[in-house]
């Protein structure tokens, strides 16, 4: 008997064994045992797969700012993501850059372009480059590298954010292949770009601020192929920061660039963790595991927050629209009288109150505050449900109707929340509304056929001009199709488009809040919400960090730093 | 021996098969063109055609089924759509966190259950039978994830005694082990259970203690050898319950494990990453089952085939 | 494969275990054969039922207030428009985040809704996730396995491999990848949970009709000429019935807790849809602050399990020596 249970005792350790053996000696070792065949594990992310061992290489992260991202990054390159800038906003520079002054103006500062020149009729832009830029690899920044860049916006397999250049000459004919060359893009000498757009666009420079036309190195980019962005060792750019180590979902970690052109950064490095779980996140904060938080993300600790750590908050305005859909193709959204009456129907201050703590602003446009163009001036919409009753029954619904809210199952539990309140809101004016769950695929090709019924999203700034948020949606037929708004009016679409064009900056300006006023307040062609306030809290020992501008929730490190 | 050995592989193959030929069909009944929502909103039309064609989507069903199977079988699971990187690569990045996780839970597991099994056994029916078994089903009772909250807040966060998040060191990794081995420890503590309280009904145990042995010593001596038989096999199939608790816990704790890529996966719509970690998640159960069934032939001198 | 054969080979080894069914009664069998008389011996008095609940009362009275809470859950679930103190939809977003006080016992929601009313008409949604897709897979379980034990040969085969596959999957990553397909919602995880689990019945079924339909009174019914499909409805499934009532009751909180995983994954139930494990998962994020946001559903759901739990087990101990290995 005793024998017996040795043996089993020894056999459950083998068992035991046998599993740690799968898992600890090496990869190979599995695949073979599972697929019966021993090929190395394939494709060129067994570096990755060697620096991820969860031990530093070599990197002594002591004095770093320690930084949290609820996901993590798909790739380092702006070619391929459109939403991932944390990264690439650090470890690349731009052609230009935007600045934010302290009464929230902001302008457009030269970065590796010193200076620029753009002809009178606004198709030409000449760009002088600062000289004696290195990349991180040693490299020589040169207008040949502009060039490449932007060839390989167009042309790189996988590539998304191709429309921030879909206005340069040429653009068309690289994307469809028939070009090898970017015909608007000419390099007069080493330190002199010139672009020439197929079409007079006054955001053209703004839109150069965008972490998407970030710029690369011509000869390191070209050699690292796919594994640009994957492989932090190959991922280099001009910036602050360099790109050092990657383990997925665990951390990414950025270094001080010593030779950064414009001076080294205050702080040696940034480890930046991956915590899917926003509790885990907050504990962490208050634990000391973290420098920074993202309050956006954290419900619930915004406010407790801002209670505890009043001193620790840093906040700027997220500058993008939440907005509110009427899809003009459904019954009885024809009705310009019903339209308005839903503007005037749904509570924004309270829904803004309840899930923002009322951090933010109710808009009543197009384009949200901080952004150029934002008018403080225009007519306002009111919560007023009598009067929205009003209206209903002068359309002829006074018994009300019933139509879809239309729910993006990948979308935040906070819009969520708010469409379950603005279903409450529009049954207090009579009017019925379903909320209808949609996987997110079938959400955006419903939306994209302009079929879906009324949805609430936000939209967040790319680069800073009213452009980016009017033209989106109101440029042209296939633009308002594609929001599900089907906003038929094509004189005021053809006026927007128009506006593009126009080189005068006030005349511009005028010329959009005027398309606003008509859109919006004539038309009530979708609700303005709200824009938000984002907050982020950081632990005592960091200094000067400041949210960067635009809409998403990337960080520049570079100004920020750090005692002990 | 050898035979039963090869027999048992043979008869993994269909459903390995199977396996991926479930999964292969299932995501491709997803609604809408996956490189829409792989790319997103700023994205052109022609550049979706052009990855289209390039991942192969505009071929029949069962040329990309039978592509996919070859290449599973070099140890290829494909390219993620989201992360622009071999699907084998970052599996295998990301694996032997999850082995870690699962082996440290399984030692946490047996503990608590064979303890709880024990003591619910010797004192059938009464209040310690109640009190230990309640506990090692509370584990199986709440959601993993709050389960994993609430001792992360106590432990972590209050006591201080372990960090909130990170699979780095023994120490960080002692929260989510207990999270994860708490979580099977209620089916282990009921089998154990429920094999004693047979067993001690056995004519052999009636004769051990009518020779006067002491009742535990009994049943530490003699009843629990016979009881770990069925609970070896068990542990087995634990592995794969195990693998889906360690969805949860790898996600709470930040563990970078085989569970997020799956999660990862969902969220981002990434059909090649959840495709290979769901089928290599699979073939690790299948193989773990297979250890298990043999080790239990090898153990077991009664067990003959057939029947 | 760790598959039903090896665990047969077990208790086939142990000729014991295989007593209690046969001496079992099962009314509804006697009634529908003609020729019972022929085959009655294999029965046992027509009290047992009874005999065995009381031995569960007096032996495990934790199982038997276990179902005296699984009633009360049930009846509240029933009754919520009574019981519940206010409409679970009603918002008030000046009341919203309460502390639980006279008003609101348990406090309201991020939406000012009354918790309580939400927990009690949850239960409807959690209680209907544990039942309707435990149902349909243990119909699925069960008449699969009755097909491949009764057949055998390649039915068998080809059933039992489809059993093999579907068991071979970690069951909350299967159910993940049916979500993922067919998006969220109640119906959805319906069809998700009953794919996922309909393979462990079909094992145990298998087993026991293997066994059973060797036993004397399924000879008998034969000899005389009784349909296959007679025999395996009438006969042979009513002996599986007490591993069955046992499964049934272990197998609904695990359905309950699956929906509260793929909740917290994104991929569960929908609000406005108020099932425990969105509520959780939801009020999770307000864990600090408002912490009874979440532990009061999670309680709820611990509850719910740790009695089926209990029920189960007790059942177990009393009517059913199959699944003690289960």
């Amino acid at each position: 008997m005793k024998k017996k249970v040795s043996l089993i005792l020894a056999a459950s350790m083998v068992f035991g064994l046998a599993l740690t053996g799968c898992g600890g000696s090496s990869s190979e070792n599995v695949g073979s045992a599972a697929q019966g065949e021993s090929t190395p594990a394939a494709g060129g992310s067994t570096e990755a797969a060697a620096s991820g061992g969860g031990e530093a290489l070599g990197v002594d992260t002591a004095g770093f700012m320690i930084d949290v991202l609820n996901a993590d990054i798909q790739t380092a390159d702006v070619h391929k993501t459109s939403k991932d800038y944390t990264v690439p906003t650090n470890i690349y520079d731009r052609l230009v850059e935007i600045q934010v002054d302290e009464a929230g103006a902001s302008k457009i500062v030269p970065s590796l372009a010193e200076s620029w020149e753009i002809s009178g009729d606004g198709l030409e832009y000449t760009f002088h480059l600062r000289q004696g830029v290195k990349f991180q690899n040693g490299n020589d920044f040169t207008a040949e590298d502009v060039s490449y860049t932007f060839e390989r916006l167009l042309t790189v397999e996988g590539g998304v954010n191709t429309e921030l250049l879909d206005q340069v000459k040429g653009a068309a004919a690289m994307i469809d292949g028939s070009a090898d060359t970017l015909e608007g893009v000419e390099v007069v000498d080493d330190y002199t770009v010139k672009v020439t757009l197929k079409e007079p666009f006054a955001a053209f420079l703004s839109c150069l601020t965008a972490p998407g036309l970030s710029i690369y190195d011509s000869e390191a980019t070209e050699a690292a192929g796919d594994q640009f962005g994957m492989d932090p060792a190959v991922t280099v750019g001009t910036g602050p920061f360099k790109f050092a180590e990657w383990t997925f979902n665990d951390h990414l970690t950025l270094v001080r660039n010593e030779d950064y052109w414009n001076g080294a950064a205050g702080l040696p490095g940034v480890v930046i963790k991956i915590i899917p779980d926003t509790e885990t996140q907050t504990m962490m904060f208050e634990s000391g595991e973290l420098d920074v938080i993202d309050l956006d993300f954290v419900t619930d600790a915004a406010d407790r927050f801002l209670a505890t750590y009043p001193d620790q908050i840093v906040s700027g305005p997220r500058v993008g629209i939440t907005y509110f859909t009427m899809n003009f193709n459904i019954e009885p959204f024809q009705d310009v009288k019903v339209r308005k009456a839903v503007q005037m129907a749904i509570d924004r201050q309270a829904i803004l109150d309840a899930l923002y703590g009322g951090r933010g602003q109710v808009e009543h446009g197009i384009y949200p505050y901080g952004l150029i163009g934002f008018n403080d001036a225009q007519t306002k919409i009111s919560y007023d449900p009598e009067g929205a009753k009003a209206l209903l029954a002068e359309a002829g619904y006074g018994d009300g109707f019933t139509m879809e809210l239309a729910a993006d199952a990948s979308a935040s539990d906070t819009v969520t929340m708010a469409l379950e309140i603005i279903k409450e809101q529009l049954a207090a004016v009579g009017i019925h509304a379903e909320i209808k769950n949609y996987d997110e695929s079938t959400w955006l090709e419903t939306r994209k056929a302009g079929e879906l019924g009324s949805f609430m999203s936000t939209w967040t700034a790319d680069f800073n001009d009213p452009e980016n948020f009017i033209y989106t949606f109101f440029g042209n037929e296939e633009k308002t199709r594609i929001r599900s708004i089907n906003y038929p009016d094509t004189a005021v679409m053809a006026r927007v488009s128009g506006a593009r064009g126009i080189v005068n900056e006030d005349e511009r300006l005028a010329e959009y809040q005027a398309l606003e006023e008509k859109l919006i307040h004539e038309d009530a062609a979708w609700v303005p919400m709200y824009s938000r306030m984002h907050l982020w809290a950081v632990s005592k020992r960091i200094q000067d960090f400041k949210p960067v501008w635009s809409g998403v929730s990337d960080r520049n490190y570079y100004g920020v730093s750090l005692t002990e | 021996m050898l035979n039963k050995v090869l027999k048992r592989i043979v008869i993994s193959i269909p459903v390995l098969f199977g396996v991926m030929l479930a999964i292969f069909i299932m995501l491709r009944l997803v609604p809408g063109n996956p490189v829409t929502t792989m790319l997103g909103e700023h994205v052109n039309p022609a550049v979706i055609e052009k990855i289209s064609r390039e991942m192969g989507l505009d071929q029949p069903l069962y040329i990309q089924f039978f592509k996919y199977v070859a290449n599973v079988l070099r140890g290829d699971f494909g390219t993620s759509y989201r992360l622009n990187r071999n699907v084998t690569g970052i599996i295998m990045e990301s694996f032997p966190n999850t082995v870690k996780l699962s082996l440290l839970a399984a030692v946490v597991a047996w503990l608590i259950g064979i303890v709880a099994g024990i003591v619910a056994a010797i004192r059938q029916n009464r209040i310690l039978d109640r009190l230990f078994m309640g506990g090692a089903l509370i584990g199986v009772s709440m959601p993993v994830f709050m389960t994993a909250l609430v001792l992360q807040y106590l432990f972590a966060f209050k006591l201080k005694w372990f960090p909130v998040s990170g699979f780095d060191s023994m120490q960080a990794m002692v929260l989510p082990a207990i999270v994860l081995g708490w979580n099977s420890a209620g089916s282990i503590a009921r089998m154990t259970r429920s094999n004693l309280v047979e067993i001690m009904q056995n004519d052999f145990i009636r004769t051990a203690r009518a020779k006067g042995l002491r009742e535990h010593g009994v049943i530490i001596g003699h009843a629990l050898k016979n009881a770990m038989l069925p609970v070896i096999t068990m542990m087995a199939l634990q592995l794969s319950s195990m693998l889906s608790g360690a969805v949860l816990t790898e996600s709470v704790f930040g563990v970078p494990g085989i569970g997020r890529l799956a999660v990862n996966a969902i969220e981002t719509r990434d059909m090649p990453l959840l495709q290979g970690t769901v089928i290599f998640t699979t073939i690790l159960v299948i193989l773990g089952n297979l250890v298990a069934d043999l080790l239990y032939n090898v153990m077991d001198p009664r067990i003959r085939e057939g029947a | 494969m760790a598959d039903g054969k090896e665990r047969q080979n077990l208790t086939e080894q142990n000729p014991e275990t295989f007593k209690k069914p046969d001496g079992m009664a099962f009314r509804e069998h006697e009634e529908n054969i003609s020729t019972k008389e022929d085959i009655s011996g294999q029965l046992g008095e027509a009290d047992t039922w009874k005999d065995q609940l009381m031995t569960l009362i007096r032996q495990n009275k934790l199982a038997a207030f276990s179902a005296v809470v699984i009633g009360l859950i049930i009846l509240a679930a029933i009754f919520a428009p009574v019981v519940a103190p206010y409409d679970y939809l009603a918002q008030s977003l000046t009341d919203r985040l309460q502390d639980p006080g006279a008003a609101h016992w348990l406090g309201t929601d991020e939406l000012g809704r009354d918790v309580l009313s939400r927990i009690i008409y949850g239960a409807r949604i959690s209680l209907t996730i544990g039942l309707v897709p435990t149902l349909i897979s243990m119909a699925i379980g069960t008449v699969l396995g009755l097909c491949a034990g009764f057949y055998g040969g390649k039915t068998d085969f080809i059933i039992m491999r489809l059993a093999d596959v579907m068991l071979a999957f970690p069951s909350l990553l299967l159910a993940m990848v049916v979500m993922y397909t067919m998006g969220g919602g109640l119906i959805n995880i319906f069809i998700a949970l009953s794919l996922v689990n309909w393979a462990g019945t079909a094992r145990i079924v298998r087993s026991q009709t293997l066994s059973l339909k060797e036993k004397e009174f399924v000879e008998a019914a034969r000899s005389i000429g009784v349909k296959k499909w007679t025999i395996m409805f009438r006969h042979i499934l009513p002996n599986c019935l007490p591993s069955l009532i046992v499964l049934f009751t272990l197998n609904i909180p695990s359905a309950i807790l699956s929906e509260a995983s793929l909740s917290f994954l994104g991929i569960g139930a929908q609000p406005p849809s108020a099932s425990w494990g969105l509520m959780v998962v939801r009020g999770k994020k307000y864990l600090f602050s408002e912490p009874w946001l979440s532990i009061a559903p999670s309680v709820a759901i611990m509850i719910v399990v740790l009695a089926f739990n209990f029920l189960g087990d007790g059942l177990r101990d009393v009517l059913d020596p199959y699944l003690k290995e289960q």
